[in-house]
């Protein structure tokens, strides 16, 4: 009993402490002083900012972002891990599967300002493309497909989530043994019954997974979705409106209330997301 | 959603079959499964293509897209605006900032994170956990987020601080630690550092010995690797910079496309051009390894 600390743990606590106290300087300090005068005002307890920050045009912002969150979750999710079969089938060109890893790598990281400039110049009121629909008679900013528009953000994110699910769900895809596919096949049965039987249980929580880390990549976006409409009704906007000092008098605590539920919002989703990821490495871990 | 993530899966999964069972072997089918995966792949390539293409087109060439005609698809072309840019005494102030920040950057996080994944690998595996949540942290609290909590207490109890254009490094170090610490942990499994540690000691070798001559320089890939995720990181951060009113590469671009709309898409296509350099590097480095690199830090 006496020995407790061991040098190695002694070791350990040393190099782990000054790693643990920037966190907290710098992550955690400032996200409960945030999260506690959230939920106080004049030194008491009260959910009124809470409630607010759900409520009127901060409630709008919620339900845009989310909505917004979640399309491109869903169709970037879809098409990444298209990709990702796709690039997986493809044994050929050795290039190709170098190539696509390569370049999701970099363009994962690419959501900010410089992506915004060019989806602007090609689907922008002067942009190439919309200039070409134009020349075949369509608007394409009629059906929303514009940078301030709904489905021209979308379509901005598309260009980073796309990869990012492709990096997320290719391990994942990389564990589906060949060997369990043949062994379903000498049993007889049919490809369509080894992926409803094995491939796709297998597949799914990777596949929540990677949607739900889009998720939160998406609903955390700033730079691009302020170069294109610093106006839009999104909650990372409307953050920086109240930050700048647009506060109504005795709303002050509504940003630290919007950032709370951003917090809890993200949390629980990566939470869920180590949850499935965990399930997927039973399974896929070498 | 479960049904809509499980919709693509069913559609792909008879397409998938010729490559399995023997019964489909003939000679030359027409690998209609092939076709449709090149298919896919040439939509997606010419999706990521466009943007760039079209901002390029704009920032180098001097014809406004109402007057583009086929026949003048090759006229007007310079890269003056991209000299222009680079020539701007105060782009290149922003860019020396953004550079220093990022080696700051780099740095802090090299010195909390090597001594931590060695010990954690070699002594107290214990901590890896911990790890793993912390790591966690920066994706949970994005910069968004934490520039409010930041300014409702540094701006009062630390105003020197904020004040300083090196306050942005504390918080770029954090949101760089998820993928530094995975490629430096990947860097160490790879080379099976515990076993080496282990030979190293039994032969001799002090702990300091070990680390430095032994260790470090197997983790040479990893390190670089994650110094240049980092530096494309820092290079790139916008939300925070902008709400604390500093001026680094990404907030300069946005006021500096306001003034002069060519220039400000050339320095973008150039800063694009240096992002994907920085992070093909350390993606090649760390392939080279065997190694893959998580650049989403998970």
């Amino acid at each position: 009993m006496r020995q407790r600390i061991t040098p190695d743990a002694r070791l350990g606590l040393l190099v782990a402490l000054p790693f643990l106290a920037f966190v907290a300087l710098f992550l955690i300090y400032p996200v409960v002083v945030v999260m506690i005068a959230s939920v106080t005002s004049d030194g008491e307890f009260t959910t009124e900012s809470l409630q607010k920050a759900l409520a009127g045009t901060y409630g709008k912002g919620f339900a845009n972002s989310i909505i917004l969150a979640l399309t491109t979750a869903v169709i970037g999710g879809v098409l990444g891990l298209l990709l990702a079969l796709s690039v997986k089938g493809l044994e050929r060109p050795r290039w190709i599967h170098n190539t696509v890893n390569s370049w999701s790598a970099v363009a994962s990281q690419l959501g900010g300002v410089p992506l915004a400039f060019a989806f602007i110049a090609a689907i922008g009121t002067q942009g190439i493309i919309t200039k070409i629909f134009m020349n075949l008679g369509i608007d394409i900013n009629e059906f929303g497909v514009s940078p301030t528009g709904f489905w021209g953000l979308v379509v901005v994110y598309l260009y980073f989530q796309i990869p990012l699910m492709f990096l997320v769900t290719l391990p994942a895809l990389n564990g589906l043994r060949p060997t369990w596919r043949e062994a379903a096949a000498v049993m007889g049965a049919s490809p369509l019954r080894y992926w409803r039987k094995v491939g796709i249980p297998i597949l799914t929580p990777a596949t929540l997974g990677g949607m739900l880390l889009l998720f939160v990549n998406s609903f955390a976006a700033y730079a691009t979705a302020y170069v294109l409409n610093p106006g839009g009704a999104l909650v990372p906007l409307q953050i920086r409106f109240l930050l700048q000092g647009n506060v109504i008098s005795g709303e002050e605590d509504l940003g630290y209330a919007i950032v709370t539920w951003v917090i809890i919002l993200l949390l629980s989703s990566l939470l869920l997301m180590t949850y499935l990821q965990r399930r997927t490495l039973r399974w896929t871990a070498s | 959603m479960t049904a809509t993530t499980a919709a693509p899966l069913p559609l792909q999964s008879p397409l998938e079959s010729p490559a399995s069972p023997p019964r489909n072997s003939s000679h030359k089918p027409v690998n209609l499964t092939r076709v449709f995966r090149w298919i896919y792949l040439t939509l997606l390539g010419i999706f990521f293509a466009v943007p760039m293409l079209a901002m390029a087109r704009f920032a180098f060439q001097s014809v406004p897209v109402a007057l583009l005609t086929p026949d003048k698809l090759f006229t007007g072309w310079s890269i003056e605006p991209l000299m222009n840019a680079l020539t701007d005494t105060q782009a290149l102030n922003a860019a020396r900032i953004s550079v220093t920040l990022a080696i700051l950057s780099i740095l802090i996080n090299l010195v909390l994170l090597i001594p931590l994944a060695i010990v954690t690998e070699i002594k107290a595996p214990k901590l890896r956990p911990v790890l793993t949540a912390v790591t966690l942290l920066p994706w949970v609290v994005p910069p968004i987020a934490l520039v409010v909590g930041v300014s409702a207490t540094f701006r009062a109890s630390a105003p020197w601080f904020l004040a300083s254009i090196y306050s942005l490094v504390p918080f770029y170090a954090l949101w760089a630690l998820p993928f530094t610490y995975r490629a430096l942990d990947a860097g160490l499994q790879a080379i099976n550092a515990k076993t080496l540690y282990e030979a190293a000691r039994s032969m001799g070798a002090s702990f300091t010995t070990t680390v430095f001559k032994v260790l470090l320089p197997n983790m040479r890939a990893s390190i670089v690797a994650a110094a240049t995720l980092t530096a494309a990181l820092v290079l790139g951060e916008f939300a925070f910079a902008s709400l604390l009113l500093k001026e680094t590469l990404p907030t300069y671009l946005v006021n500096f496309q306001r003034s002069d709309a060519r220039g400000g898409l050339a320095l973008a296509i150039f800063i694009l051009i240096l992002t994907a350099l920085v992070i093909g590097i350390s993606v090649r480095l760390m392939r080279k390894r065997g190694l893959n690199i998580s650049s989403t830090g998970l």
